[in-house]
């Protein structure tokens, strides 16, 4: 009885002695990449987006996990640009040993090519994904000033309504132009840079409806400001769940914005395996669950091969939607 | 007396060390570079625009807000001693001030200047605190028509009402307007002069163009001037201004307060401007006007209190409407729009500690500034010997490796260099930078916005004429544009009438 709690600090000691020699080990191989030695120093995750933003919140809230588990430091770098295209080009081009990762936000490879020249796309091959990470909603908000109370009120109008996006190629301008197509309803496409904008212009009645992500909404919506109509989401969301689906409401438009992380084309497979469970073991804790749930993000934590799947499904799906309504994401048609 | 719970609130929030500190480093920083000549607030702002980016947002405002009304303070002292005028704004103090010093009054001089600066400087803030709300109230009503509108008023004025030539400041915002059109159209996805580059799709930055433009190519511009030596300045004394020193020189504080709150609103006015005005101004009104250039009290307090009110009130524009009025205020933008924060009408409502903050610190700064200037002016004068040598090269590499830090990225670096290169030249061929920065940041809202407003009227014009906010801009700017011309038209006419006889004169003395 007496040796056992010494046999416990030997082997504390001993496996923290290995681990401390590992660690520096690590340090001093700064050299070519040797994917057992994963991480030999701190492991970049860019963000092609500003900080600040909701894609900027969740890559600082994943980094700030998993780099406990990782044992070394993942910082942010904010590389915004292009919808995020040149973070994301960037990142695929870099030496492929798990040291320098991305952001991926869904829109951009299964939205944003519909509006943009085929060489600004950016390509989901040219990537590993590693992991998917959460869903984000649009949720169509009225104005005060349009009286719109529900989407039966906006069909029934009869007349042309204006409605804000937040930019081109973005799932806000999809779901909205796809939505209104189906319901034969005439709008006027407005683009605004972001989602605040967008619904400030709702909540001083220059636009009618604005599709936004729910997170930004939300305080509007419980202030009773702007009405929420619909949700694009395939189910009803859990913090909104008086508010239909378009799907309920009878149309066929499943847009939302998803995010996953990725690393360059031919990441060693223990390397990602590494990674993977420093991911893992963040979507685990309880500062990462509260974090989602404060931004209105319901989880969506599936494999790399899930989201690859899923993401070319929805790019498939829109392109097929665009090309039936005869919708264009650029110019006004 | 709800209104004035944030007010209370915004003195807590400068009271916090860390924003009280940032706002003594602004001040000092600020009062040094007024010190300096050629490096103005513009520069200075653009080159540590990037170390503000891990603050908070109200103390970095309230830093940078710091080094531009602590600047007006610091141009003075080199006025009046030295007859070197630190800052444009300061040019017109060395008339009277450099006299007064000559006749042994520099402590009189510094002491009006510094005792007018400090009032302009609080009734600009007390007209700031109470106009805020009222513009606040119409926050919603703001939209594209009333944006477009804005716009267009604030890039006329620029345009118009800059120092200098009017032709060239015209190209100068012509190619500020030009510069804000790369990028990707975000009404259509279409690229415009991107050239096929991932860079340039979200357009130019304005960040790497101001820092390019004021920051290096101030730098490069002044490594031309030769270095003169600083010559021994006059003793300082009696920094207190007697009774009767004070006696005369109210009257000009006075208006000198009211002037500079006024033109310091105006898009495209500011301080400089508003300094001149009251020179002018005090001239005209003085009974003895030949006292004027000989060491006229009047002189030098009028204009030093025109041009920190007027640095004060050119934060109304900016922090109720988005606009900057002037280059510096443009900077300001940049620096919100950094820390992700959209000035705007929406801004006393959704940020009170930031907007009551930043106010709120303009008091505690202007009494800092008081309570510095006086004492420490021998320190301030020392630096001017600092070889540009020296001083050159690090302000140089403060600025390039500021801009990479803002993303992280090379392309912004060789922004800067080439927009240096372009202030450089833009100086030396005698055009402002000014109203190109202002037109690319106005520029850029410009065409969103009516493009939107448009969109919203279904491509009717008219439809700008049928909102009460944006008509009432759009009449203002009519007038604007065209009463210059209805007055040289009518001023010809009255001339005309001599003119003709004066021709008929010469004609018959040939």
């Amino acid at each position: 009885m007496t040796h056992f709690p010494a046999r416990r600090t030997v082997l504390g000691a001993a496996s923290a002695l290995t681990l401390l020699a590992l660690t520096a080990c690590g340090n001093v191989a700064g050299g070519p990449a040797d994917s057992s030695k994963f991480p030999a120093g701190p492991v970049n995750l860019t963000v092609g987006q500003a900080a600040g933003g909701s894609t900027d919140l969740i890559a600082r809230a994943l980094a700030e996990g998993a780099s406990k588990t990782l044992g070394k430091p993942i910082p942010v770098v904010n590389k915004p640009g292009a919808n995020g295209a040149l973070a994301t080009k960037e990142v695929a081009g870099k030496p492929a040993d798990g040291q320098e990762l991305v952001l991926l936000t869904a829109s951009l490879i299964t939205i944003t090519p519909l509006a943009v020249s085929a060489d600004e796309a950016v390509n989901i091959d040219d990537l590993d994904i590693l992991a998917g990470l959460s869903q984000d909603d649009y949720v169509l908000v009225a104005s005060p000033g349009s009286g719109f109370k529900s989407f039966k009120d906006v069909t029934g109008a009869g007349r042309n309504v204006t409605f804000g996006t937040t930019g081109v190629g973005t799932g806000s301008q999809l779901a909205q132009k796809v939505l209104f197509k189906q319901a034969n309803v005439t709008g006027t496409d407005v683009p605004f840079d972001s989602g605040k904008p967008a619904l400030t212009a709702a909540l001083g009645n220059q636009v009618e409806l604005t599709t936004i992500q729910l997170g930004e909404a939300m305080p509007q919506i419980t202030a009773g400001k702007v009405a929420p109509l619909l949700v694009f989401s395939e189910d009803r969301n859990t913090f909104l769940p008086d508010t239909p689906t378009a799907k309920e409401a009878g149309y066929d438009v499943p847009v939302a914005q998803y995010r996953a992380v990725a690393a360059p084309k031919g990441t060693p497979q223990d390397v990602k395996d590494k990674l993977l469970a420093s991911f893992q073991d963040t979507f685990k804790t309880d500062t990462y669950k509260e974090f989602n749930k404060k931004n209105m993000l319901t989880p969506k934590e599936i494999s790399g091969e899930e989201v690859v799947k899923e993401w070319k499904g929805y790019a498939a799906k829109y392109k097929e939607l665009v090309e039936k309504y005869d919708i264009s994401l650029s110019g006004t048609k | 007396m709800d209104f004035l719970n944030p007010v209370i609130n915004g003195f807590v929030v400068v009271l916090e060390p860390t924003n009280l500190l940032y706002c003594l480093i602004g001040v000092v920083i600020g009062m040094l570079i007024g010190v300096l000549p050629g490096l103005g607030p513009a520069a200075t702002i653009a080159i540590l625009l990037p170390l503000t980016y891990n603050v908070e947002p109200v103390t970095a405002i309230i830093m940078l807000a710091g080094i531009f009304y602590g600047a007006q303070y610091g141009g003075t002292i080199t006025s009046v001693l030295l007859r070197l005028p630190g800052e444009a704004s300061s040019v017109v103090t060395v008339f009277d001030g450099y006299q007064m010093a000559k006749q042994g009054k520099a402590g009189t001089a510094l002491g009006l200047a510094a005792i007018g600066s400090f009032i302009g400087g609080t009734a600009a803030i007390i007209g700031l605190t109470f106009l805020a709300p009222i513009v606040a109230s119409f926050a919603l009503d703001f939209g594209p028509p009333e944006y477009t509108a804005l716009a267009l008023l604030g890039i006329l004025l620029v345009a118009t009402i800059s120092n200098g030539s009017k032709a060239k400041a015209l190209i100068a915002a012509a190619l500020g307007l030009l510069l804000a059109t790369v990028g990707r159209d975000i009404f259509t996805g279409a690229s415009r002069f991107t050239f096929g580059n991932l860079q340039l799709a979200d357009g130019i930055d304005f960040v790497p163009i101001a820092m390019g433009l004021f920051g290096l190519g101030e730098i490069l511009y002044n490594l031309e001037e030769r270095h003169r030596a600083a010559k021994a300045p006059s003793k300082v004394t009696n920094v207190w201004p007697s009774r009767n020193d004070l006696k005369q020189a109210s009257g000009a504080i006075g208006r000198g307060s009211v002037l500079g709150f006024f033109l310091g609103i105006l898009p495209g006015g500011g301080a400089t401007i508003a300094s001149m005005a009251s020179y002018a101004m005090e001239k005209k009104r003085a009974k003895q006007p030949e006292r004027f250039g000989k060491g006229a009290p009047e002189g030098v307090a009028g204009p030093e209190t025109a041009n920190n009110a007027a640095a004060t009130s050119s934060f109304i524009p900016l922090l109720t409407l988005g606009i900057p009025a002037n280059a510096t205020m443009a900077l300001m933008f940049g620096a919100l729009l950094i820390q992700g924060v959209t000035p705007g009408p929406q801004l006393v409502e959704q940020n009170p500690e930031l907007f009551w903050g930043v106010v709120n610190s303009m008091y505690i700064g202007n009494i800092l500034l008081l309570i510095m200037s006086l004492p420490l002016v021998g320190i301030f004068v020392k630096i001017l010997r600092v070889r540009a040598a020296i001083l050159a090269p690090v302000t140089a590499l403060i600025t390039l490796l500021g801009a990479y830090t803002i993303n992280n990225s090379m392309f912004d670096v060789t922004l800067v260099v080439v927009f240096g290169i372009v202030g450089y030249l833009m100086k030396k061929f005698g055009f402002e930078p000014g109203p190109l920065v202002l037109a690319f940041v106005l520029g850029e809202l410009l065409e969103s916005s009516m493009r939107r407003s448009l969109l919203v009227f279904g491509g009717d014009p008219t439809g700008f004429f049928g909102r009460p906010i944006s008509a009432t801009l759009l009449v203002v700017f009519v007038l604007v544009a065209v009463l210059p011309v209805i007055r040289g038209a009518a001023a010809k006419r009255k001339a005309s009438t001599p003119a003709v006889t004066a021709a008929s004169e010469i004609k018959e003395k040939v």
